[in-house]
């Protein structure tokens, strides 16, 4: 397991066209759209809760030292209109978070998409078009 | 596909109004759950209450409208607001970072909510048309025919009044307390906010929305935002508690707005 990170190499612009704007609140006022952050680890914990849901899981890096980590999700709502629940993740599922790093420099994301090492997306799905999506998991 | 059965009350005047809806409110777009989940239901004529009114009752799919000046499949903005100098100076200005009152919780006022992904129920009486809107199981009701308040306390929501023209609805709403912002992005307005909207069932299954946004403080001319609203008669509201668990304020990730 690891944590990578890296900075991306495109315009604020570029990106910002394609980022969420959360319906709670702007993406804007909590995270930094040019801290892209990738994340494996273990689930250890989930918020299903209002108004985001809350994914906590540790990763290690090479020295075997490890990270707490929490990453914002969907709202409940879209995401059981969505076909997800509670259940779609355990604790203990390895998965791979990619998101954006909040400002304030602590370990917490703003998750894009949420997979499996089967390559699964859990949480998938948009309020914008309210069916079974393949897109990864806004930040409603 | 599942859907939580409707479990909450929203407040005790709520219930109360809604309780007062029921002999006159015509139910039948508003199924308690789906048959079918998945199923299309067949379009048709927009129905019509007992009066005669076309019937805008039922919970509504809304697109999400993060900025109302861009033209999209989902919505018809304008594209250059028509800024005063001191609108523009509150949009330059702007920094969601420095306090977005909606990461708090604060209600998102009229045309925050109107903008906001989750769907609405819509209840309706010749008296009185109520929006509910799933975001943070907030409602507004609209009388019929009635006058603006006169010297009342500014709101977040402002002070409805509705009236058919033909068969759209309109809603004129002033008074508004101008600490909201008009969509996620962050489009400014002021106290002087006037909002014009018009709600059409075109079909059994759609609602054609157009509002104009009238602020002489914040633009020099009144501009429009249309989009489509779609019936989900396989759906239910659902509960919708910001404070629940708002971690990025409670945490501090993010700032609580200006006081």
């Amino acid at each position: 397991m690891r944590v990578k990170q890296a900075v991306l190499g495109v315009g604020v612009g570029v990106l910002a066209a394609t980022l969420p704007l959360v319906a709670h609140h702007s993406f804007a006022a909590e995270f930094d759209a040019t801290k892209s952050v990738t994340l494996q680890g273990v689930v250890t914990k989930l918020d299903w809760t209002n108004p985001h849901i809350w994914v906590y899981l540790d990763t290690k890096d090479e020295s075997g030292a490890v990270a707490h980590w929490q990453c914002e999700g969907g709202p409940p709502n879209t995401l059981t209109r969505n076909g997800w629940s509670k259940d779609s993740l355990k604790i203990g599922d390895q998965v791979t978070v990619d998101g954006f790093r909040a400002k304030d420099g602590t370990n917490t994301c703003n998750a894009r998409s949420v997979k499996l090492p089967s390559g699964k997306s859990v949480f998938a799905g948009s309020a914008e078009d309210g069916g079974p999506s393949k897109r990864a998991a806004p930040a409603q | 596909m599942q859907t939580r059965p409707l479990s909450f009350i929203p407040s005790a005047a709520l219930a109360l109004f809604v309780a007062s809806l029921a002999p006159t409110v015509a139910f039948g777009q508003v199924p308690g759950a789906a048959a079918e989940v998945g199923a299309k239901p067949a379009n048709g004529p927009a129905p019509r209450t007992p009066d005669g009114k076309p019937d805008l009752s039922g919970l509504w799919q809304r697109p999400y409208v993060p900025d109302m000046t861009k033209t999209t499949k989902n919505q018809e903005g304008t594209a250059d607001l028509p800024f005063t100098d001191a609108g523009l100076k509150a949009w330059k200005s702007y920094d969601a970072a420095n306090g977005d009152y909606t990461g708090s919780c604060l209600p998102f006022g009229l045309m925050r909510s109107m903008n906001s992904p989750d769907p609405i129920q819509i209840m309706q009486s010749p008296k009185y048309v109520a929006l509910l809107y799933e975001q943070n199981t907030w409602f507004h009701v609209i009388p019929i025919d009635k006058q603006h308040h006169e010297g009342a306390t500014p709101t977040w929501f402002g002070d409805s009044v509705g009236h058919w023209d033909g068969d759209t609805l309109v809603v004129d709403t002033v008074n508004f307390n101008g600490r909201t912002r008009l969509d996620t992005i962050g489009h400014p307005h002021s106290d002087a906010l006037h909002v014009m909207e018009r709600f059409t069932r075109t079909d059994a299954m759609h609602i054609a929305y157009e509002v104009t946004i009238d602020d002489p403080k914040t633009f020099t001319k009144p501009w429009t935002n249309k989009r489509t609203f779609t019936l989900r008669p396989d759906w239910e509201i659902m509960e919708y508690s910001c404070e629940e668990n708002n971690k990025d304020l409670y945490e501090g990730h993010i700032k609580p707005p200006p006081r």
